[in-house]
């Protein structure tokens, strides 16, 4: 394969696999923060596509109106989602039960979004354009790159570092895991739960939100998108899973693959990924980064 | 006597900290054998070597003089190691016939499939009034396991742990949150385990009455050593036992 | 207690003479798949009710059941085997396939495991839908044959009630069977505490591989009949979304209640049908009705089905005269 074959693959194989590491992200911190395994999370990321391409093709906001409105958007449905399943369920007995809900919410979001927006796919331009209208293109050298994906990598990395650095270093990230795990110490620490756990939602929300504006060009805002969350699935798996780093490396690697593949078997491309993720899971359970799994009694 | 179970040279770290270091003792069948020592002294770490969920970096764990030490959790329990736990371990949605029917499981072990098409298993019916008339309360096999208060569920697990046959049972902390009838009755059933029906018995406890009164032996652990071993008056009277424990007045730490 | 059961041995039988006197046609096809879908439930019962294991997986065994009876007994590959031997052979394969399956997917345990199973749907559906050869692709394979049992070919699907309805019958008798018996119990511990169910003896890693394989032998079974009787399969029923509706069908009912299943594969599948009316908020509702469900789940028990017999039972046991609830009690034999 020629080298501008390779490197646009490289690139849209990174795009990609930073959109699944935003989504993973989320589904990580809503595990470790909030103890909840979501089904909605590629849901949350689709709503966030249409938010974003209604307030630019309805409402034609400037971006820079747009984007500050969007981000509060987004916090709003954090919130919403949380009052719908966490919390009624925060004491459920049966876990799955929390599982099951995000199912619901995951049919819901499609719904709402088919009513508000329709149910046909609407197209949305990418951030950068030429004078042309069509999707700019950044040279290095002799090859071409979509400004698009290379946006995706530079903005959603940018994102994924900060949220990093909140939870795996800052002492509020710390805060926050600590009162999922025990609500009651963090309430004697002077740390209110619900504004934790409210704030990691909302946190998820954005993540996956942007990420859904991000990758609204490329794939059309449909009401399908959320299917992209079981790539974020298959990432966290790989990269060890409960670990923000490896969930992280893990979704790359997914992202890599799967655009990879498409040149050999196209339509197989789901194949490879998950046949390597049970693969990879049976040789190496722990994923690239997890600890060995311990029992206590 | 050949020891039921014998641990020997154990030793297990976690990370920096050092659970267990050269552990060595044994115990005999129809013996109550103490082990006591502070809050994280490994007491428990060493139960759980012992019933197979941790494994030991060095050192060998031996069941009837055969060495266990690879050998995975669930065989043990099948080969005769028995355990009750602090806080009792049953299955919360069930009814305490399908809890206790697990340790009848235990002692027969038929498989499944046998399960299935109804082969019967020992009668068990007998051995399980002696016991309760031990333990003294009655219930309905239907109730669901919640319906019982916290000290009737211990006792009941140590039931229930009997009722799978074991050769050597695991017992942490007993006397924990009972009151003092119940304590009695759960040191009748220990030493009916261990007396009539030659269990060997290892047992952690701080409560020192209980201690005192029902182990034949005892060994003292402090930050995963072995610092004492013998009888209960040699003990009680051992000058690093009594440093261990910082002054002796066990009851101050419940 | 009694009373029970023969309360419900009339009421099964009411339903069985009803049903084809009411039904017929579109309906009772509707019907027909509810009850055929009640069978991937009840593995899922097993599964996720009594071992605590959530897998997505049944979708994708019923998935094989039903591609194997459309190679096996169409002539596809030169094979052309008669329907019953061929039905009666898939769940035997399938707990075979099952069981291998299962073997690699437990060694990984509960959040990775369940990943692991969608993971195994992706991969079974992109290639049921475009491995032509084997499954025909996106169009699917048609023109499977219907059932034929000793010569009387179940051409309605007002006949194909009726052994329907005996294949539920008797697997919901195994799965109750199963559930009072030691793997029934082992499975129960090994939901409320792993290594505590290890302390007891139960070999945690094969009685997850023995309850995934008898799941997978049932879907598989259920798709054998599904696709005999529709006499088409199509990729399209066996992705994520329908798994997802497995497992809710599963909780309707009280994911533990051998009886609450069927009525919760049923509601599932005729609510939708009934209600046509408001077909475009369907799916809204839908979605919306299974998160306020989760929420007024009860603790430690599931589904709305066994809070109404709740309700209803404790009714009847007030309004019944001389059997008020007997209040528990201990003796002691000394003070």
């Amino acid at each position: 394969m020629d080298f501008t074959l390779f490197s646009t693959l490289v690139i849209n194989g990174l795009a990609m696999g930073v959109i699944y590491a935003m989504l993973a992200m989320g589904l990580i911190l809503l595990i470790r923060a909030v103890g909840i395994l979501n089904f909605a999370q590629g849901d949350l990321l689709m709503f966030g596509a249409f938010i974003s391409s209604s307030l630019i093709l309805d409402f034609e906001l400037p971006l820079f109106i747009m984007i500050p409105l969007a981000l509060l958007s987004f916090c709003i449905v954090g919130l919403i989602f949380m009052f719908a399943i966490y919390w009624p369920l925060r004491k459920a007995s049966y876990p799955a039960a929390t599982i099951i809900a995000t199912m619901g919410a995951s049919i819901v979001l499609k719904e709402v979004a088919t009513f508000i927006w329709g149910a046909l796919p609407r197209s949305l331009s990418p951030i950068l354009t030429d004078e042309a209208g069509k999707a700019a293109i950044l040279y290095i050298g002799s090859v071409p790159l979509q400004w698009q994906y290379v946006l995706i990598i530079v903005v959603g990395s940018i994102l994924i570092f900060l949220i990093f650095m909140l939870f795996e270093k800052l002492y509020v990230g710390k805060m926050m895991q600590a009162a999922c795990q025990d609500a009651y110490a963090a309430n004697l620490l002077g740390v209110p739960t619900i504004v934790t756990i409210a704030a990691t939602y909302m946190i998820v929300s954005v993540l996956a939100s942007v990420g859904g504006y991000l990758v609204a060009p490329i794939f059309m805002v449909r009401n399908t998108l959320g299917t992209l969350q079981l790539r974020a699935f298959a990432g966290v798996v790989i990269g060890g899973f409960g670990n923000i780093k490896g969930a992280i490396v893990g979704s790359i690697l997914v992202g890599l693959i799967e655009v990879f593949s498409t040149v050999s078997f196209s339509g197989y491309k789901d194949v490879t990924v998950f046949l390597l993720l049970i693969v990879f899971l049976v040789i190496r359970p722990q994923g690239l980064f997890g600890e060995k799994i311990a029992d206590k009694a | 006597m050949k020891p039921v179970l014998r641990l020997d040279g154990i030793s297990k770290r976690f990370g920096g900290v050092v659970a267990a270091k050269d552990i060595t003792f044994a115990v005999l069948p129809g013996e109550v054998h103490g082990l006591i020592g502070p809050n994280g002294a490994g007491k428990s770490t060493l139960m759980n070597i012992i019933s197979g969920i941790y494994t030991p970096d060095k050192g060998t764990v031996y069941l009837r003089e055969r060495d266990i030490t690879k050998v995975p959790s669930f065989e043990r329990a099948r080969i005769g190691i028995g355990r009750t736990f602090q806080t009792p371990r049953f299955m919360q949605r069930s009814n305490i016939r399908d809890n206790l029917l697990m340790g009848t499981d235990l002692a027969n072990q038929m498989g499944y499939l046998s399960s299935f098409i109804g082969k019967k298993g020992n009668p068990f019916e007998e051995e399980l009034a002696e016991l309760m008339e031990v333990a003294k309360f009655t219930f309905r096999w239907e109730d669901n396991i919640s319906s019982l208060p916290f000290g009737k569920r211990k006792l009941l697990e140590i039931v229930r742990s009997m009722l799978g046959h074991p050769k050597v049972m695991l017992v942490d902390e007993p006397a924990a949150g009972l009151n003092n009838k119940e304590i009695e009755y759960a040191m009748d059933l220990l030493n009916l385990a261990a007396r009539k029906r030659g269990i060997g018995v290892l047992l952690i406890e701080h409560s020192m009455d209980m201690i005192m009164d029902i182990c034949d032996d005892i060994v003292v652990i402090n930050f995963g050593e072995v610092i004492a071993s013998g009888g209960p008056e040699q003990i009680a009277s051992n000058p690093l036992v009594i440093e261990a424990y910082l002054g002796g007045d066990d009851d101050a730490e419940n | 207690m009694k009373y029970k059961i023969w309360i419900g041995i009339v009421a099964l039988g009411v339903f069985i003479f009803a049903i084809p006197q009411v039904l017929e046609g579109y309906s009772m096809n509707v019907m027909n798949v509810a009850l055929l879908f009640s069978i991937v439930a009840y593995g899922i019962s097993i599964m996720m009710g009594m071992g605590g294991q959530l897998s997505f997986a049944s979708v994708s065994f019923m998935g094989g059941g039903a591609y194997f009876i459309a190679n096996v007994c169409t002539n596809r590959f030169g094979i052309n085997m008669p329907t019953l031997p061929a039905l009666l052979l898939t769940p035997v394969v399938f707990a075979v396939i099952a069981f291998v399956i299962g073997l690699f997917l437990f060694k990984l345990k509960g959040t990775y495991f369940t990943f692991s199973t969608i993971a195994l749907v992706q991969v079974a559906y992109t290639f049921f839908n475009n491995y032509k050869p084997i499954f025909g692709g996106a169009d699917g394979i048609s023109g499977i044959p219907t059932l034929n049992l000793f010569g009387y070919k179940f051409t309605s699907y007002n006949k194909w009630f009726y052994v329907i309805v005996a294949c539920v019958i008797i697997v919901a008798v195994l799965v109750e069977r199963i559930r009072r018996t030691q793997l029934g119990r082992s499975l129960a511990s090994i939901r409320d505490n792993e290594t505590a169910a290890l302390t007891l003896g139960v070999n945690v890693y094969m009685t997850k591989v023995i309850a995934f394989s008898i799941a997978g032998a049932l879907a598989a079974f259920a798709g054998a009949l599904w696709c005999m009787h529709g006499k088409f399969v199509g990729a399209d029923m066996f992705n994520y979304a329908n798994a997802a509706q497995f497992i809710i069908m599963a909780m309707l009912g009280g994911v533990n209640n051998t009886i609450g299943i069927v009525v919760g594969a049923i509601l599932v599948k005729v609510l939708p049908e009934l209600l046509r009316s408001l077909q475009a908020y369907m799916q809204l509702i839908w979605g919306i009705a299974i998160i306020v469900l989760m929420v007024f789940m009860p603790s430690g028990r599931a589904g709305l089905y066994e809070r109404v017999r709740e309700k209803v039972g404790s009714f009847i046991d007030k309004n019944k005269p001389g059997t008020g609830k007997e209040q528990p009690h201990e003796t002691s034999s000394k003070a």
